[in-house]
């Protein structure tokens, strides 16, 4: 990022900070005014709803312009191709640069959107290349997962998306899976990372984008490091899938797999609850699930019904014990912990909620032709009525 | 853990702009000291719900005849009242105004008793079927169960069931807001999914005209609309497709219109791309040239893009 990227990167940190104060209540109209006079934000954005409509379109457009150019060139344009791909690639990188660093655009969906286009049809632009080298497919889908790790890696850090961070990790991993020995790769990377990252996504010599980028990362490395040692996958051969032979078959390795995928979550939540890293916590409770269903699938504890119902009620029971427990501590906080909402937007996370309950509860649609013949079938669970079968 | 902030904030102090007994709280939760965990408790409340209702569920369907129907309703029907039960005892009094929940688990308790009476009042059908060939029926019960409990005890989420199950009953799943049209409508569901979605529509427009639980508004609102946009949009693949698609045109063009001076801005989302959606299909109907129709997606988000740009100026959508 540019000095003057980084400088408005910090403030719109501090400015959001303030406008989630301002809607807890922490803070009124004056002193908001006041903070983001201090704190000024001249980069371009817009709002969340047309940063994503200018996004669809732009994509749109881009996408239109590169089939246009490749229909009217019939035949011919086939030849042409890896020209295409590269001259769209880098003209959008370029465009992508000059509205980031020259019109100051941020959070505009339009450079976001160019940014994405270009490292796609660059990273296009090396598959042809190795494609047409002759090259094994496998080798040359791992040398375009490569160039596409670089080239997220390189987006995220000169131009601040975090999201591009973690797109980069998981390329760069994924390149490995077409080779011997992806699963030690997969174990040995997330293990040496995560130290540094974790490290870089609190220090303050960095802008929040990059923070957020090394956390981003962060949270894929430890993904990974779990999918490596996961029973299931080990069992799968889900890393091995083009190197079977690679992997014998080891009564010892199996073992340490299962210790592996009980204890990692564990590990996780550990780190997670004792520093309140939120990327370890969220990383924790995923796998910690992922494991409990991994233990269901090998083990035959009870019937289904029964350790769902049982699941769900002591998760139930659970959460009401921790928020009794949070609450009745001092100010309402133990260990740093609390149940109380902080500074957040109330209104449009329950607006997810209720979009949640539409997509999730919803009852499936009776049969609008059926002619009122009543055969004794007409009920599911699951959502706020029946319909279909039990 | 936010260091710019934590940096800003004693600085803020010093300047008089934070009051000086904010301040401490502020500066533990930007230094990552303290952490809330509202909003996962809420999330892991929920699927706590989702994982009983769904345990339920099989419990019947792989016990049916083991445990035997009456034991089965009741079972389930005392669950449903012990859960109601607690609702009713911690519920503060009824208002028309939002009323913030007593507690943290008092909107996942409501939705669980509701589902599981729900699931009791279909289970009841099924077996013991007292609506006969009206069987479909228990779904506008259900839903006008769960509007009732929505209205009495606040709860958005019950209120988004209780109208996904009045579209269920009309033939429409609202889970897919009226996308399944797409592949098994016929005429009849794709009017009902219009139907539901003007009904809903006109709902939310009635809550906030008589200030009655205005909060629902946005549930009703928004997904009136994507029914109706997804009924029209689903009938461009058919025979009269210029019809559903000049009313998909129009209706997204009304909607972006509306919302852009209502400054309701994800309304204004849904009408532009409906609206852009619609004038494609109307102007490459029988283009047959591939570069035609790559030109018109090309060269048309152009102005798109510039409207939106403007658009936001003039609205100013908070970032």
């Amino acid at each position: 990022m540019t000095p003057a990227a980084a400088l408005a990167d910090r403030n719109g940190a501090v400015r959001a900070a303030a406008r989630a104060w301002k809607e807890a209540g922490a803070i009124d109209v004056e002193a908001l005014a006041a903070i983001e006079a201090a704190y000024p934000d001249d980069r371009q954005g817009v709002g969340p709803v047309f940063r994503v409509l200018l996004f669809l379109f732009t994509l749109i457009s881009v996408s239109g312009a590169f089939g246009f150019f490749m229909a009217i060139g019939g035949g011919a344009m086939n030849n042409a191709l890896p020209v295409l791909l590269l001259l769209f690639g880098a003209g959008l990188t370029v465009a992508t640069e000059f509205q980031i660093t020259r019109m100051k655009r941020a959070r505009g969906g339009v450079e976001a959107a160019t940014s994405l286009a270009g490292i796609g049809f660059l990273a296009g632009f090396v598959f042809w290349i190795c494609d047409t080298s002759n090259l094994k497919m496998d080798h040359s889908l791992a040398a375009t997962f490569l160039a596409a790790a670089f080239l997220l890696a390189g987006a995220a850090w000169r131009w601040g998306y975090p999201l591009y961070a973690g797109g980069a990790m998981a390329s760069f991993l994924w390149s490995f899976v077409a080779f011997p020995g992806a699963r030690l790769v997969w174990i040995a990377i997330p293990l040496l990372a995560a130290p540094i990252l974790t490290r870089f996504s609190e220090s303050a010599r960095l802008p929040p984008s990059h923070r957020d980028s090394c956390a981003f990362a962060l949270g894929v490395a430890l993904a990974a490091l779990y999918a490596a040692v996961h029973l299931g996958s080990l069992d799968s051969h889900l890393l091995e899938e083009r190197q079977n032979a690679w992997l014998p078959s080891s009564p010892v390795l199996r073992g340490l797999s299962i210790a592996a995928t009980a204890l990692v979550p564990v590990i996780y939540l550990a780190i997670g609850l004792r520093s309140r890293r939120y990327v370890f916590l969220l990383l924790g409770a995923g796998t910690g699930v992922a494991s409990l269903v991994t233990l269901r699938y090998y083990v035959h504890l009870a019937p289904l019904w029964m350790i769902l119902t049982l699941s769900g009620a002591v998760l139930v029971a659970a959460v009401f014990g921790l928020r009794r427990y949070l609450e009745a501590g001092p100010g309402k906080e133990r260990h740093g912990y609390t149940a109380e909402p902080l500074f957040e937007e109330m209104g449009r996370r329950r607006m997810l909620e209720a979009g949640a309950a539409v997509l999730s509860l919803s009852p499936e649609a009776r049969p609008v032709h059926e002619e009122p013949k009543f055969a004794g079938g007409g009920g599911s669970f699951g959502g706020g009525g029946a319909s279909g079968e039990f | 853990m936010n260091s710019d902030v934590a940096e800003a904030i004693p600085r803020l102090v010093e300047a008089g702009v934070l009051p000086p007994d904010e301040a401490p709280r502020l500066l533990r939760v930007a230094r990552g000291e303290l952490l809330s965990v509202h909003w996962e408790l809420r999330a892991l409340l929920y699927v706590g719900v989702l994982l009983v209702t769904g345990g339920v569920g099989l419990l019947v369907k792989e016990n049916l005849d083991r445990i035997g129907p009456v034991a089965i309703a009741a079972g389930i029907g005392l669950a449903a009242a012990a859960a109601l039960g607690w609702v009713v005892r911690v519920a503060p009094p009824f208002s028309w105004g939002e009323v913030p929940s007593p507690n943290l688990a008092f909107d996942y308790m409501l939705l669980l008793g509701v589902l599981l009476a729900a699931a009791d009042l279909a289970y009841v059908e099924v077996k013991f079927t007292p609506l006969g060939a009206n069987w479909s029926w228990h779904l506008l019960i259900v839903a006008v169960f769960a509007a009732l409990a929505a209205f009495r005890f606040d709860s958005r989420v019950v209120f988004s069931l209780a109208l996904s199950t009045f579209a269920a009953w009309r033939g429409v799943s609202a889970a897919r807001f009226g996308l399944d049209l797409w592949w098994k409508a016929g005429d009849a569901v794709r009017w009902n999914a219009i139907a539901c979605g003007v009904l809903f529509a006109v709902l939310g427009f009635s809550l906030k005209r008589t200030g009655r639980k205005v909060h629902f508004e946005p549930v009703a609102v928004t997904l009136g609309w994507l029914l109706i946009l997804g009924a029209l949009a689903s009938g461009m693949g058919e025979p009269v497709w210029w019809a559903w698609t000049v009313g998909l045109l129009l209706a997204g063009l009304g909607l972006a219109a509306g919302a852009f001076l209502a400054r309701r801005f994800s309304l204004f989302a849904f009408g532009v791309v409906a609206a852009y959606a619609a004038l494609s299909r109307l102007v490459l109907h029988g283009v047959l040239a591939e570069s035609l129709g790559c030109f018109w997606f090309f060269i048309t988000p152009i102005p798109v893009i510039v409207g939106l740009i403007l658009a936001q100026r003039r609205l100013k959508e908070p970032e």
